[in-house]
Formats: structure tokens, sequence, C-alpha cells
């Protein structure tokens, strides 16, 4: 990378709030263990609707995270926003004293699909029940999808620069690459990530349009991506949030380096246009590599989209061959997300959570509910691999047809 | 329902409107802002909104732009007073 190395970006706090755990170490816990959480779909007004399986974040208490105002004032997706920060800076070793003392030298990041469509969905019902008069004031900022970023900044005081990237699901990972950016440009610490609450009434009814979407009422059946059963993809909500600094003052500060932001690119290739999508994926693999100055031979593992449409499957099982040579054939390959859903934003969020901690532990977690892989793909399933894991790639892709594909470096193996 | 808005409503009003629960005693202190409180702008025009639903009656226009609990109740209730 051409930046110097003191303003390399690097991960040093990770907060994941996830349908197979409310914290960092439960969600690992359960990543690791391969324990799909997939279940039919509990939340109210939704019972009825067509979408039978999703991953639903059950054991969250927002009253116990944050503040009775923020409750009041903002989303789902926003309080799991504001708790994943809370973890994430916690991680970090980032506290009120930490921050107030150089606000202008911390900013935010988020990423969101679809916003808040709970809170939102509360409030044109009563405008469409009652009138315009019983619409509260809120709305016009708890639905925004960049609602998550200015309330975590106003909840912690922070002044730094923020900004919201809205590049669909792959925007989770240009998320982290704009925070990786803004640390380059010399900001110290960007709080960065995404979240979603799409288990909502509205918010379901909007998806049914979706031909990618599973309404397979099996959970164990119901999300097989890389098998002749694929049958498209399971919803989740939740997310994660990472505080992402620059290398020389983390280490200053004495914090714990736990990745490196090596590189990243995205592309663009249409709509549901899965077919295309395995170029463009190439080409977001081939940019992040050539961003992380990376061999394809360094990757250690593949966390990929897997949206479970065979024509998409097919795709990025080819664009990994394409992009990584003959080493993609042999590479281990994962989807944790099978276990869990896909969440939109926040899907490729907790991936590269995942793969962080893959990294530390030297454990690439399985591929939950997945068993007869129908690509020429080393798809690990069944248990967790051991490995020595110091380079990981993260790949995204987005229903309207964004690509993004994300390189992370072991911290330990960075420091050296 | 009485013609004057008491601080005990104006308390239960903010924690619905604006998730912020106080001490209806301190809403009659002259001093306690707001902002203090924890209600910004949009809080007051979510409260000001219930009023209006409420009371049936328009409150005046610079009651959202009130700095404190004790203003506000000042203002919105000598209009409701003369509204009547």
């Amino acid at each position: 990378m051409s930046e110097p190395l003191q303003r390399r970006a690097v991960v040093t706090g990770i907060g994941v709030v996830a349908p197979n755990g409310a914290s960092t170490e439960t969600f690992w816990k359960s990543t690791k263990e391969g324990i799909s959480v997939l279940d039919r779909v509990t939340r109210e007004g939704c019972e009825h609707l067509p979408l039978r399986v999703a991953g639903q974040v059950r054991d969250f208490d927002p009253s116990a995270a944050i503040e009775e105002r923020y409750l009041v004032q903002t989303d789902r997706f926003t309080h799991f926003a504001m708790a994943a920060a809370d973890l994430a800076l916690d991680d970090a070793g980032l506290g009120r004293t930490e921050t107030d003392a150089a606000p202008f030298s911390v900013g935010v990041v988020t990423a969101a699909g679809s916003g808040g469509g709970e809170f939102g969905q509360r409030e044109l019902q009563q405008l469409w029940g009652k009138g315009s008069r019983y619409v509260g004031p809120y709305q016009s900022i708890a639905w925004f999808y960049a609602a998550s970023t200015g309330q975590i900044s106003i909840r912690r005081g922070f002044k730094g620069p923020c900004s919201v990237v809205a590049a669909d699901e792959a925007g989770g990972l240009d998320a982290l690459a704009h925070a990786a950016r803004a640390v380059r440009r010399g900001t110290d610490v960007i709080v960065a990530g995404a979240t979603e609450a799409p288990i909502a009434p509205y918010s379901v009814v909007c998806q049914l349009g979706y031909e990618e979407l599973s309404t397979v009422d099996d959970p164990a059946r119901a999300y097989r991506p890389f098998t002749s059963a694929a049958c498209g993809f399971v919803p989740a909500e939740g997310g994660a949030m990472m505080v992402v600094e620059a290398a020389e003052p983390a280490r200053a500060r004495g914090a714990r380096v736990r990745a490196v932001l090596a590189g990243h690119a995205a592309t663009f290739t249409g709509a549901s246009r899965w077919a295309e999508s395995r170029e463009g994926l190439a080409q977001a693999v081939r940019g992040a590599l050539e961003e992380a100055d990376c061999a394809p031979e360094e990757i250690d593992v593949v966390f990929a989209d897997a949206l479970g449409v065979p024509e998409a499957d097919r795709a990025e099982a080819l664009a990994i061959v394409d992009a990584l040579g003959p080493h993609g054939a042999r590479v281990p390959v994962t989807a944790p997300k099978t276990g869990i859903g896909r969440g939109y934003c926040a899907a490729p969020l907790m991936d590269a959570a995942a793969a962080v901690l893959a990294m530390e532990h030297g454990l690439i977690p399985p591929t939950p509910n997945v068993f007869d892989v129908c690509h020429d793909l080393d798809l690990v399933t069944g248990r967790a691999r051991t490995a020595e894991v110091r380079t990981a790639l993260v790949l995204s892709r987005g229903l309207m047809g964004s690509n993004s594909a994300l390189v992370l470096r072991h911290g330990v193996a960075d420091v050296s | 329902m009485t013609d004057r808005i008491t601080v005990e409503e104006l308390a239960e009003l903010m924690k619905k409107s604006a998730g912020v629960t106080v001490a209806p005693d301190r809403l009659r202190e002259p001093k306690t802002g707001f902002d203090t409180l924890g209600v910004d702008s949009l809080g007051l025009l979510g409260i000001v909104g219930e009023l209006e639903n409420r009371y049936g009656t328009p409150m005046p226009p610079d009651a959202e732009r009130s700095k404190t609990p004790r203003e506000f109740l000042d203002l919105v209730n000598s209009a409701l007073m003369t509204g009547a």
C-alpha cells in the first residue's frame, strides 16, 4: 500500500450483536461450533407472511443496552448499532474519558440497506390511521438509513468525520474501506460497521419481492448455498461495529491490533444479474489483493457471499478461481452466515468479525446446514477446521448489483 | 382533563415523546433547561404536537422554541387560558 505504514488502518475493537449471540464472545462460540439459529419467524405481525424462516436476534434487551431516550427516538437497527459500537469501543479500550479528550479525532461510518422500517411503519400507520398530526417528529430521522451514524456520534460525543455508505449489501465492506481511508487521511479513530433490522412486517413485505428470498419453511433447508438444493437466502438482523484506527497512534496508546484492513475494491454489475457478478466479484478481489500487495496464494480463507441462488453460487465459485487462480480451488471457503441468515449490509460485517476471530483462534468456522457441495470449492462444512490463518478474504454482493472484496491480515503478523 | 397543563403532565409527555424521565418538581425550576434534561428540538416538537391533539387547539408558535419547561408551561397555559 502506498500510504505510510503509521497511518495503516487497523482494527482494535469488535462488537457483534448477532442472531447467534448478543456479544462478540457468544457470536464466536456459536459460529465456531457451527450452530444454526435459523428458526421460524416469530416477530409480531410477521407470522402470517410467506417468509417462514429468518435469523432473529432473540437475546438482546435494548433497554439494558441503551438509554430510554434512544429507545423512543430510534429504530431497532440503531439500537443494534449503538450496542455493537459500545462493545467495540470497550474492546478497543476507548471510554468516554479517552474520546472526550479528543472528540474531533473520532468519527463514525455506517452502512444500512433499509434503515428503520419498524419505526417508520408505526408512524405511517399513525399517519393513515389517525392523521398527520399523530406522526411523531422523530420519524424525520429514525427511519433514515443514516440514523445510526448520527445517533452514535451524538450519544458518544464524537465530532470527527461522519458518513454513511449507501451501496447495497456490499456497502458493509465499503464502510470499512471508507473508515480505512478516513484514517489514512488523518482521523485517528473511526467507529465503522453495519447493522440491520429487517424482520418487521413492512420490511418483510418489501423483501417478498426479491426472487432470491427463500420462503422454505424448514429452518434446516431454507438456506443452503453451494448445494443442488439451494433455494435462496434467509434474511437476518443484527450486525457488527468495529473500531478502526491508524496503526501508530493505536500502538502508542497500547491498543491491541486485532487485524489490518489491508485492501478493498468494489464493482457493480447490475441487479440480479448473477452470471455477470462473476466478472465483477473477480475484479473486486483483484483490486483488493492489489491494494493489499497480496499474492493469491497468501489468502488462507475466503468468507463467501453465499447467496444461495444456483446461478449466483456458480458465479461466486468461478469468480474465486478466476481471481485466485489454481489456489482458488484449494483455499478453504466458508459461509457461517448459513447458520444465522443474511443480514444485508450487516452480513459482511459479521463475516469480517468472524474472519478476525478465525485468524486469532487459528480456526475456520464451518458452514451450517450445508453438506453436499456441488461446486469446485473447498467449502468448510460440518466442523470448524484448524488452520493457520494470517490473511482472510471477505466477499459480499448486493441484490442490486454491487460486489465488494476485503482483505484482512492478522494483527499480530503485522506488528512483527 | 384540566384546562391547565401541570408539571406532572409535562413530565409524562417528556417520557412518552422523547424518552426522558424526570421528576415533575424539577420542571418548576426556572433555570432547568430542556437541553439539560436531554429533550432536543424534535422532542419538544413532539410534546407540542401531543398537547395540540389532546387539547384540540393550536399551541403558540413560540412554544416549541422555549428553553425551559417553566417558560414552556407559562406560555402554553396562558394560551390555553386565553383560548378558554
